[in-house]
């Protein structure tokens, strides 16, 4: 059987299509990808954020204060405007925002009722959002000063004009610990990639060493070997489940990898957060990848030695991968737990067992539960498909 | 010595030809109740240092029997017998007896030739000193170690023909089957195969020889097993075979056998 699984594992390792869809791409392309496209939109949201905005105002000085405001901002540039049409000023950017204060406005602490005005802007993208912040900011501002301004012409002392403001205020004491709130929205987040790279690690040695072999005409050839058609299975998902674990683990070094070479210099969030994970979690979150990852060498291994050819394995895969996310979107529904009866449903178990370990809330009686479960539904698949694998009607279908 | 007895084969209808099958009257004397009798009750032997040419129409049965012969189907009924040992009983010592080639069986094409036939070896369970004299051996014969370090996929098909040879002799088979070797192949490629065919006939292997081409029945077949519709129309000496016209010739006596039934088939 070794013998098959080395022969295997080194035609697997010289070929260029497995390499590069179980190595290159998600250990060196998707993660360029991933933190280059991160790096530019970072970088995208600073420029906005210290770009020069040009400001213009309409009766601007009837609401004393306020322009100084503006011009007192190291990147706000106050301007005249050429003309009265307001939209052309802005879409030929002459000038980016106007605060119109229509006629006979008063100052609010001197009318001493809410006052209105305009903002002219061009918003369009996420960084025009980002602009657009920053002027109401300076607005927002100046409104706190008008406030307490109002409530000195009422008599009232800043904590009066703060209850006015918010009769109740809500200070947070949250017992969430840190790496439970983000581990909330990572967990599922680590648990859908986790298992993506399982799947897709499994898919193309699947196709190789199923009906790669039939096509290729090798598996007629290995069948007349004195090996046992329950060997050559045996080594066929050996190898499959070998390159699906090695991606996952390869996928995540790098990941770390690139983390630090992105962030050199900088803040690891990211592993920030990882670090609160004890040994023990991410010890259990591998182990969870083992019978999860033998289901899917199973089922695939099975679809590829029963598909005629190459064209119909691939046809069948696309399902299987889709039947495969179905219980991890069903684990991250709002109010899925990890209990008896959820330990028990494929997949789902695993991908809301990660989430907790992720989020360090899990139950460990239910870790046991769930891979007693799942070991003996990938010890079922993996029996099915040796008992496949010596069907006649299977292996020269046509 | 390789025995074959009665040898038949069925093979069960899928639900959706048999769906098919159910309200049409059967043509084909092989369609039965929900099975299909591939092969039925063949019967041949092949002694050693023999060739055995075994022809039929395409859809005849022939790759079929020679499935059975290499184990790698598990026949309906009837026995093949291996220097007297059933293969059917005892697969494992038959596989190690068998060596089997056709057009269709390839190598594993990020292997180099020498990996191919290596791999082979071992499954057989060849010693490193067995395999390297035979290695040796082989190559020598079948002009190979020009190429022995390439890869399989930078092969020409000629020398991916002769990879393929070494690979079914490694493990030095009494029984040679041969399943239309030579098909897809250009002429030069196909010389070699006929080439170490006959280079065999002088050993004490038995070689069964699946083909279309009566031209390579003549050159190297003592016997001939004509099979059409699953059944043996003919089992003897090719001379006998080539006579059982006027003209002589093995084309006629093909036709003569299958010609009718061909066309029913069609």
């Amino acid at each position: 059987m070794w013998l098959v699984y080395k022969k295997e594992l080194l035609e697997i390792l010289r070929d260029k299509k497995t390499l590069i869809f179980s190595i290159l791409l998600p250990t060196i392309i998707f993660p360029v990808l991933f933190f280059g496209i991160g790096k530019f939109t970072q970088s995208k949201t600073q420029e906005a954020e210290i770009k020069e905005l040009k400001i213009a105002f309409i009766n601007g000085n009837t609401f004393e204060g306020l322009p100084d405001l503006f011009t007192a901002e190291k990147h706000f540039k106050k301007v005249e405007l050429e003309s009265s049409d307001y939209k052309a000023e802005i879409l030929n950017d002459k000038v980016d925002f106007i605060i119109e204060v229509p006629e006979n406005s008063e100052m609010p602490s001197q009318s001493r009722k809410q006052e209105l005005i305009n903002l002219y802007y061009k918003g369009a993208s996420k960084l025009d959002n980002i602009s657009n912040k920053r002027v109401k900011d300076i607005i927002e501002a100046y409104n706190n000063t008008e406030r307490l301004a109002l409530g000195e012409r009422f008599n009232l002392t800043t904590d009066n004009v703060k209850a006015f403001n918010k009769p109740i205020a809500v200070e947070n004491k949250n017992f969430a610990s840190e790496r439970e709130r983000i581990g909330e929205f990572a967990g599922p987040l680590i648990a859908y990639i986790l298992i993506a790279l399982a799947v897709s690690g499994a898919m193309y040695p699947a196709l190789e060493l199923g009906v790669g072999e039939k096509e290729r005409g090798t598996l007629e050839t290995l069948l007349l070997t004195p090996m046992t058609k329950g060997k050559i299975v045996l080594a066929k998902f050996g190898v499959i489940f070998t390159a699906s674990f090695f991606t996952v683990i390869v996928t995540l070094l790098s990941y770390f990898v690139w983390t630090w070479i992105f962030t050199m210099g900088g803040k690891m969030s990211g592993l920030d957060f990882l670090s609160n994970i004890s040994g023990l979690d991410l010890l259990l979150v591998a182990v969870l990848l083992v019978p999860l990852t033998s289901i899917f060498a199973s089922i695939m291994l099975s679809a590829s030695i029963y598909a005629k050819n190459m064209k119909e394995a691939q046809a069948y895969m696309s399902p299987i991968f889709m039947l495969g996310f179905m219980p991890v979107i069903v684990a991250f529904v709002p109010g899925m737990e990890l209990t008896v009866k959820t330990a028990m449903i494929p997949i789902t178990n695993v991908a809301l067992a990660m989430k907790d370990l992720v989020k360090g809330t899990v139950d460990y009686s239910m870790i046991m539960v769930l891979l007693g479960s799942t070991v003996v539904i990938a010890g079922a698949l993996l029996y099915f498909t040796t008992q496949f694998f010596k069907k006649e009607k299977v292996l020269f279908r046509s | 010595m390789i025995e074959i007895k009665g040898l038949s084969k069925s093979f069960a209808y899928d639900k959706k030809e048999a769906k098919k099958k159910k309200n049409k009257t059967a043509t084909d004397p092989r369609e039965g109740e929900g099975v299909f009798h591939a092969v039925r009750d063949v019967s041949f032997q092949c002694g050693k240092g023999k060739v055995l040419g075994l022809l039929g129409p395409n859809g005849a049965g022939k790759t079929t029997t020679l499935r059975m012969l290499s184990t790698a189907l598990e026949p309906t009924a009837g026995e093949i017998l291996i220097n007297g040992h059933d293969v059917t009983k005892e697969p494992r010592y038959a596989q190690k007896l068998i060596g089997f080639l056709s057009g269709k069986t390839g190598l594993y094409h990020r292997l180099t030739v020498r990996e191919n036939v290596e791999y082979f070896g071992r499954m057989h369970g060849l010693s490193k000193r067995l395999m390297d004299e035979r290695i040796d051996k082989i190559f020598s014969m079948l002009d190979m170690h020009t190429f022995a370090g390439k890869r399989a996929d930078d092969l020409s098909t000629g020398m991916m023909q002769r990879a393929s040879i070494a690979r079914a002799v490694i493990h030095d088979p009494k029984v040679l089957v041969f399943d239309e070797p030579t098909t897809g192949l250009d002429v030069i490629s196909a010389k070699t195969v006929l080439d170490f065919i006959e280079s065999y006939k002088e050993t004490e292997m038995s070689v069964i020889f699946s083909t279309h081409h009566l031209h390579e029945v003549e050159r190297l077949c003592d016997e001939v097993c004509l099979i059409d519709l699953g059944e043996t129309k003919f089992y003897g000496s090719t001379q006998n075979f080539a006579s059982q016209t006027p003209s002589g010739n093995l084309y006629d006596a093909f036709l003569a056998n299958v010609n009718n039934k061909e066309k029913e088939v069609v």
